[in-house]
């Protein structure tokens, strides 16, 4: 079995099954814990209340803006730019329809694959340098934090460089390092993908139930 | 209004005192860890789990707490004050554990030592961190998470740990009891108010609280006056009239369970309708949000913070005061625990309208207000000096911003700490109550 049927083979299967059981189980787990009964009186609901922060946490608030407007802004080109990478670009699209769904949609123009490209870089880029740079970030970030930098980093940079799909080596590198990114991605922060809207909601209900709009 | 401040100076000085009359913890030191990681694993759920897996590492958190954007220092981050938790839950309770265990050290009595500071001295649990978070983790519910940890390790710092060990064994703080309520309560009707206490019967049970007792008497006077001019059928109660809880602020459960089940089965005796929490911040969540949960069921009464019941009572047309004109500016400091934890917003503002005061609101208000830098027990806390003066700081330049010529309050804690930052600052502007402004104004 050469390299290149590996990655599109075994490693393919291997890396997407540990990477959906590692989420369910990581998802599971700490969801199954459960709740004590709240016996207080609510003064509001705390289902508008976490259905509110899902919505609102996507606008920080303007009293803190100016204090962190870089993250925030690197995070938005970042996330969306990765967003529209992900189920936008031509390849993905293609790949979803064989592999995963069984249709497929419209892609980006490959001009705007290139723009979208360019924004995800620049936001993880100031992402990583402002991980590296500020004193705090510098303190409260562990070795998964770069790794899962790097790993993105890298999947993006062969994605963009196997986009022409002249070089089969550029194409199965890319898809070796985005196996690579689902193996580690249920043992990481990255799994704040899914975490996210339960997050927000627990406290959302918390604070909901107090009548504070969070 | 006036406040002794003889009698100020010398409650800051028994503050001084407390770290020398608390008592050695009866927690042995070789059980200090099993006690912690007890209690852990007893209140991590799945929404503190939830949390603890959720963060990204961002650092927003420290730009919304006024302790680090006032010193800068890194280890003020508020989800660094969560290192001890997080290795717990890693290790203990998380799904990934057995890989955890392989890369995170135990949890050991220096780590305990070393998480003190953070979550006692360092913080207040404001919650104001919780606002500016992208996963919305509530990193002040499990800062008291570590505190009870902590707490049941017998790590509560000596001047806290003094006035929870009063409280857990004496029933009084600061030396107040119910001969210091009956006294006080005297000395009130030696100026012709009507001062009930003990009643078999009533409709609402009035609490207040040592602040009120020693230092804030004004507070407790204008209190009577308006329930007196209500015409409500209301009492204290001897037995249960301590809205304080050192047993919740230091995180020892078996004092707060005490405190707190004192009051409501003095409510339910009473048969009590509406149970009405002082001018102190943290008695509010003690009663109104914890209260039934330490109970184990729902409370047969309401519970209402004072700015809350003057808010409704207002609002519904029933208490009518006197506007003390606009040419008064004035700004409203939110207590934490009322506002941001409590959601008593709208009530003290529609107070404060019908004083007709000129109300200008500080930059950053409601919920977003910052914290006075003594909640959560940091004003009995000596370690926590240059936190509290760091926030009074801050808070100075948010109140000056708006040009108003006093700050009005509706808790003991903040009044402590912004004029105790007003006399190290020599900085005039009268921090007021709202229930004295009340009291004094009723039509």
């Amino acid at each position: 079995m050469s390299f290149s049927e590996f990655v599109d083979g075994p490693f393919w299967y291997f890396s997407a099954t540990v990477f959906v059981i590692g989420v369910l189980w990581r998802l599971i787990g700490m969801l199954s814990m459960g709740s004590k009964t709240d016996y207080s009186v609510p003064r509001s609901s705390g289902a508008a209340g976490a259905l509110g922060i899902n919505i609102k946490r996507f606008f920080p608030r303007s009293d803190f803006w100016s204090r962190i407007k870089l993250q925030v802004v690197a995070g938005y080109l970042f996330h969306v730019g990765l967003f529209a990478l992900l189920f936008f670009a031509a390849p993905h699209i293609e790949f979803y329809r064989e592999y995963v769904t069984g249709f497929g949609w419209t892609a980006l123009p490959e001009w705007a694959f290139i723009l979208v490209s360019e924004i995800a870089f620049l936001g993880l880029l100031l992402l990583i340098l402002h991980r590296l740079m500020n004193p705090v970030t510098r303190m409260i970030s562990d070795r998964g934090d770069y790794i899962g930098s790097i790993l993105i980093f890298l999947v993006m940079l062969t994605g963009c460089l196997a986009l022409a799909r002249s070089h089969e080596a550029l194409r199965v590198t890319h898809f070796f390092l985005a196996e690579l990114l689902l193996l580690y991605f249920p043992f990481s922060a990255l799994m704040h993908t899914f975490t996210f809207p339960f997050s927000r909601g627990f406290a959302g209900a918390h604070y909901g139930r107090r009548g504070v709009k969070v | 209004m006036a406040i002794d401040m003889n009698v100020f100076r010398g409650f800051a000085e028994q503050i001084k005192m407390l770290p020398q009359m608390a008592r050695p913890t009866d927690c042995p030191e070789n059980e200090r860890v099993s006690h912690a990681k007890a209690i852990f694993s007893a209140k991590i759920d799945a929404s503190n789990a939830t949390h603890l897996e959720s963060c990204v590492h961002c650092g927003l958190c420290a730009e919304a707490c006024q302790f680090y954007i006032e010193t800068e220092d890194p280890e003020l981050t508020p989800i660094h004050k969560l290192d001890l938790l997080k290795r717990y839950y890693r290790r203990e309770k998380a799904p990934l554990r057995w890989l955890h265990r392989l890369i995170e050290p135990e949890i050991t009595e220096d780590d305990l030592k070393a998480t003190q500071h953070l979550v006692y001295e360092s913080c207040t649990e404001c919650g104001r961190c919780g606002l500016v978070c992208p996963m919305g983790i509530d990193i002040a519910s499990m800062v008291h998470i570590t505190r009870e940890g902590l707490a049941h390790a017998g790590l509560i710092p000596a001047g806290l740990r003094a006035v929870e060990q009063e409280q857990g064994s004496r029933g009084t703080v600061f030396g107040v009891g119910p001969e210091q309520l009956r006294q006080a309560a005297e000395e009130l009707r030696a100026k012709g108010h009507v001062v009930p206490i003990d009643k078999d019967k009533a409709d609402i049970l009035v609490l207040t609280s040592t602040i009120d007792v020693l230092l804030f008497k004004d507070a407790l006077e204008a209190t009577v006056k308006v329930m007196n001019h209500l015409g409500v059928d209301w009492t204290m109660h001897s037995c249960a009239f301590e809205g304080a809880n050192f047993g919740l602020l230091s995180g020892y459960s078996k004092v707060q369970q005490s405190a707190s089940e004192r009051i409501t089965k003095q409510a339910i005796a009473l048969g009590a309708k509406l149970v009405i929490v002082p001018e102190c911040g943290h008695a509010y969540p003690a009663m109104r949000w914890a209260g039934a949960n330490v109970h184990g069921g729902p409370l047969p009464f309401e519970v209402m913070a004072i700015s809350e019941y003057l808010g409704r009572e207002v609002m519904e047309g029933r208490l009518h005061v006197n506007p003390i004109g606009a040419g008064k500016h004035v700004t409203y400091h939110d207590p934490c625990k009322v506002g941001r934890h409590g959601g008593v917003f709208d009530e003290p503002r529609a107070v404060l309208q019908a004083l007709g005061v000129d109300m200008r609101e500080m930059p950053s208000n409601r919920a977003t207000n910052f914290c006075c830098g003594g909640g959560a027990g940091l004003f009995v806390m000596e370690g926590a000096e240059p936190m509290r003066n760091a926030a009074f700081d801050l808070k100075r330049r948010q109140v000056e911003a708006t040009g108003a010529d006093s700050v009005v309050t509706a808790c003991g804690s903040c009044r402590i700490n912004l004029m105790a930052g007003a006399g190290r600052t020599q900085w005039a502007t009268p921090i007021e109550s709202l229930v004295e402004l009340v009291g004094a104004n009723l039509k």
